[in-house]
C-alpha cells in the first residue's frame, strides 16, 4: 500500500513537471506578445511586461494581410473538411458494405497509398496543378480532400463495419438503393467518427505549411502559418507583433480543441488499434 | 412488403425475379460509383505521379523544357553530392535521437497518468496544446525560451553561472535542440496512444504477477512491456516515417520563413526533404529532386522492412 502511494506521488510529480514544461513556454510567448519592442529585446529579459500592451494584437489585426491570411486559411480548411466528410464517408461505406468488382485489390491500394511518402508524388502534383493553371490559387490545397484521402477512408470504413446488418436490410425492404441507405442510415449513425475526421482534417489544413509554401507565390494568397512568417521582413523592429500574430492563429484550433477534446483523443485510440 | 411464396407460379417477365437477378450487378454499379472519387484520386494523383516521378528521376528536367532522358545520370550525381550525404546523415542523426527519446518519455508519462490520477483530463489537455499548434506558433513559443539574445534559457544559464548558448545558431546544438523541441511538441500525441494501450492490459495479469511475488519493476518488465509492445512497434514505425519526411519543422525553426537560411547554420540542419525542396523548387532541378525522392523512399522502405523483420523478436501479439 505504501508502495502504491509512493508511485502515485512520483506520478503526480512527473506529470506536473511535464505539464508545466508544456504550458510555461506558451505563457512566456503570451508575455512576449504583450511587450513593447524595447521590453521584448531587453537583456536580461523581463518575464512579465510592466504594462500589457494589448495594442500589439489590435495592430496585427489592422495591419498587412493578416485578415486576408485568416480568410484564406478558413476557406482552405472548411472546404477540405466538407470534401473529406463527403468523399471519405462515401468511399468508406462502399468498402465496408457493398460488393463490387475489384473491391479487394482497390482496398489494398488504399492501404498502399498510405505508405507512399508524399514527397515522391509532390513534384508531379506541382506539375499537374501548373498545367491546370491552379498554381498560386487556393484550389490545390483543398481539392485533393474531395477525392477521399486513404486515412479518412480507412477511418470511416472501420466505423461502418461495426454497424449491424439489420439496418441495411430494413432499408432495402423499404426500397432504398445503396446510396439512400448510406445517406439516411449510415451517415446519421456515424456522426462521432465524422466529427473526428472533420477535426483532424481541419487541424491538418489549418496548420499546413509544406503545400502552401510550394503552391503559393503571392503574399495575399498565403494561409496563416505561411503568411505570418512572411511578415518577418515587413515588421522588422516590431517583432513582438509576430508573436501576437502567431498566437492569434492558434485561437480557432484551441477553441475547437476545448469543445471537442474527446474527439482529438478518440482518433489516436482508433489508430492505435489498427 | 409481401414476398411471393416459394412455389407460387410467376409469369415470364414478372418484375420481382427480374429485379432479384439484376441486384448483385446493381450493387456492383453503386459500389463502383461510390468509390469513384478514390479511383480518380488513385489514377490521377497516385499512379500517374508515381510513374511520372520515376521518369523524371531518369531525365534532365527544369520545368521549362520537356524532360530529356538521361538514364541513371541523376543517381550517379547523387552519389557524388556531398550535400546529399550530409542531409542523409543529418536525417539519420535526427531520427536516432528523436524516435527513442520520444517513445521512452511518452511511455513514462502514460505510465504516470495511468495510475488513475485526479485531473487526468487537465494534464492530457496541457500536453496537447503543442500538438495542435502549427510550427509557426511553435517557432515563436520556442523563441521565448531559446532565443540567443533575449530568450529565458540563457538568462537561467547565466544565473547559475553557466555560459549562454547560441542554441539553434550553434552547429553542434542545432539538431539536438530541434529534436528536443520536436519531442516536446509531439509527446502528448504519443502519450495518448500509449495510454490507450495501457488501458487494454488486463488487470488479472498484474494480479497474477503479484501473487507470484513480482515487485513494481518486474511487473513493468514482464507484464507491461510485452503487453504494450504492439503499441510500441506502431509508435516507432510511425515516428521513423514522419522523421524522415520532416520538412516543416526544420524549414520554420531554422529558416524563419526565409528559404535561403533554412538548414542553417552551415547546412548543419539540412535534412533530406529540405535538400529535395531546394534542388527542385529553388534550382528547378526537378529530375535530380525526383531522384532524391526515390532514394528517400527506398531508404524509408528498407528501414520499415527491417523494423517489420525485427518485430518478430520483440513484439508480442495475443
Amino acid at each position: 500500500m505504501k508502495h502504491r502511494r509512493f508511485a502515485r506521488f512520483v506520478g503526480y510529480l512527473l506529470i506536473t513537471i511535464s505539464a508545466l514544461a508544456m504550458v510555461v513556454p506558451f505563457v512566456s510567448a503570451l508575455m512576449n506578445s504583450l511587450k513593447t519592442y524595447k521590453e521584448f529585446t531587453a537583456v536580461p529579459p523581463k518575464w512579465v511586461p510592466d504594462v500589457f500592451r494589448w495594442a500589439n494584437y489590435s495592430e496585427v489585426l489592422q495591419q498587412g494581410n493578416f485578415g486576408q491570411f485568416t480568410w484564406n486559411s478558413l476557406i482552405v480548411s472548411l472546404l477540405s473538411v466538407v470534401g473529406a466528410l463527403v468523399s471519405c464517408s462515401m468511399v468508406g461505406y462502399a468498402f465496408a458494405r457493398l460488393n463490387f468488382p475489384m473491391k479487394k485489390p482497390l482496398f489494398v491500394m488504399v492501404l498502399g497509398t498510405m505508405m507512399i511518402p508524399p514527397m515522391v508524388i509532390l513534384i508531379p502534383h506541382f506539375i499537374i496543378f501548373q498545367k491546370l493553371h491552379m498554381l498560386d490559387t487556393l484550389t490545390p490545397l483543398w481539392i485533393i480532400e474531395w477525392l477521399a484521402q486513404p486515412f479518412g477512408i480507412f477511418l470511416m470504413r472501420q466505423a461502418y463495419l461495426t454497424i449491424p446488418k439489420e439496418y441495411e436490410e430494413s432499408a432495402k425492404l423499404e426500397g432504398c438503393n445503396p446510396f439512400q441507405t448510406y445517406r439516411r442510415i449510415f451517415i446519421p449513425m456515424s456522426l462521432p467518427t465524422l466529427a473526428t475526421l472533420a477535426i483532424f482534417t481541419f487541424m491538418a489544413k489549418w496548420n499546413e505549411i509544406l503545400l502552401p509554401v510550394i503552391y503559393l507565390t503571392s503574399n495575399e494568397k498565403y494561409t496563416l502559418p505561411v503568411g505570418i512568417l512572411s511578415l518577418a521582413g515587413q515588421w522588422f523592429g516590431n517583432e513582438q507583433q509576430m508573436v501576437a500574430a502567431a498566437l492569434l492563429s492558434l485561437i480557432p484550433i484551441l477553441i475547437v480543441f476545448l469543445f471537442a477534446e474527446k474527439y482529438f483523443v478518440q482518433n489516436h485510440t482508433a489508430s492505435g488499434i489498427k | 412488403m409481401v414476398q411471393p411464396a416459394a412455389g407460387s407460379s410467376r409469369r415470364r417477365g414478372d418484375p420481382v425475379p427480374a429485379l432479384q437477378r439484376v441486384k448483385p450487378n446493381r450493387e456492383g454499379g453503386w459500389g463502383l460509383l461510390m468509390v469513384s472519387p478514390y479511383l480518380l484520386h488513385f489514377i490521377v494523383f497516385v499512379a500517374g505521379p508515381l510513374v511520372a516521378s520515376l521518369y523524371f528521376s531518369l531525365s534532365d528536367y527544369d520545368m521549362l523544357n520537356p524532360p530529356r532522358w538521361q538514364g541513371f545520370g541523376n543517381y550517379e550525381r547523387l552519389v557524388g553530392d556531398p550535400l546529399f550525404w550530409k542531409s542523409l546523415g543529418n536525417t539519420l542523426y535526427f531520427a536516432v535521437l528523436f524516435v527513442p527519446l520520444q517513445t521512452f518519455l511518452a511511455l513514462l508519462l502514460a505510465l504516470a497518468l495511468n495510475q488513475r490520477l485526479k485531473g487526468l483530463k487537465l494534464f492530457r489537455m496541457a500536453h496537447f496544446i503543442p500538438v495542435i499548434s502549427s510550427w509557426t506558433v511553435i517557432l515563436y513559443v520556442a523563441d521565448a525560451i531559446f532565443n540567443p539574445r533575449f530568450g529565458m534559457a540563457n538568462e537561467w544559464l547565466t544565473r547559475v553561472g553557466l555560459q549562454p548558448q547560441n542554441w539553434l545558431q550553434d552547429e553542434r546544438l542545432a539538431i539536438p535542440l530541434l529534436v528536443f523541441i520536436a519531442v516536446w511538441k509531439g509527446i502528448g500525441y504519443i502519450m495518448v496512444i500509449y495510454l490507450a494501450g495501457l488501458q487494454n492490459v488486463p488487470n488479472d495479469l498484474y494480479e497474477a504477477a503479484e501473487i507470484d511475488g513480482a515487485g513494481a519493476f518486474r511487473k513493468f518488465r514482464f507484464v507491461t512491456v510485452p503487453m504494450i509492445s504492439p503499441t510500441t512497434f506502431l509508435v516507432v514505425v510511425m515516428s521513423t516515417i514522419t522523421t524522415f519526411q520532416a520538412f516543416e519543422q526544420i524549414f520554420v525553426m531554422t529558416g524563419r520563413g526565409d528559404f535561403a537560411s533554412a538548414g542553417s547554420p552551415n547546412n548543419s540542419t539540412l535534412v533530406l526533404m529540405l535538400h529535395l525542396y531546394r534542388e527542385g523548387f529553388t534550382f528547378m532541378r526537378m529530375g535530380y529532386a525526383s531522384a532524391l525522392a526515390w532514394v528517400l523512399f527506398i531508404v524509408l522502405f528498407l528501414l520499415t522492412m527491417a523494423q517489420m523483420k525485427v518485430q518478430k523478436k520483440w513484439v508480442h501479439y495475443e
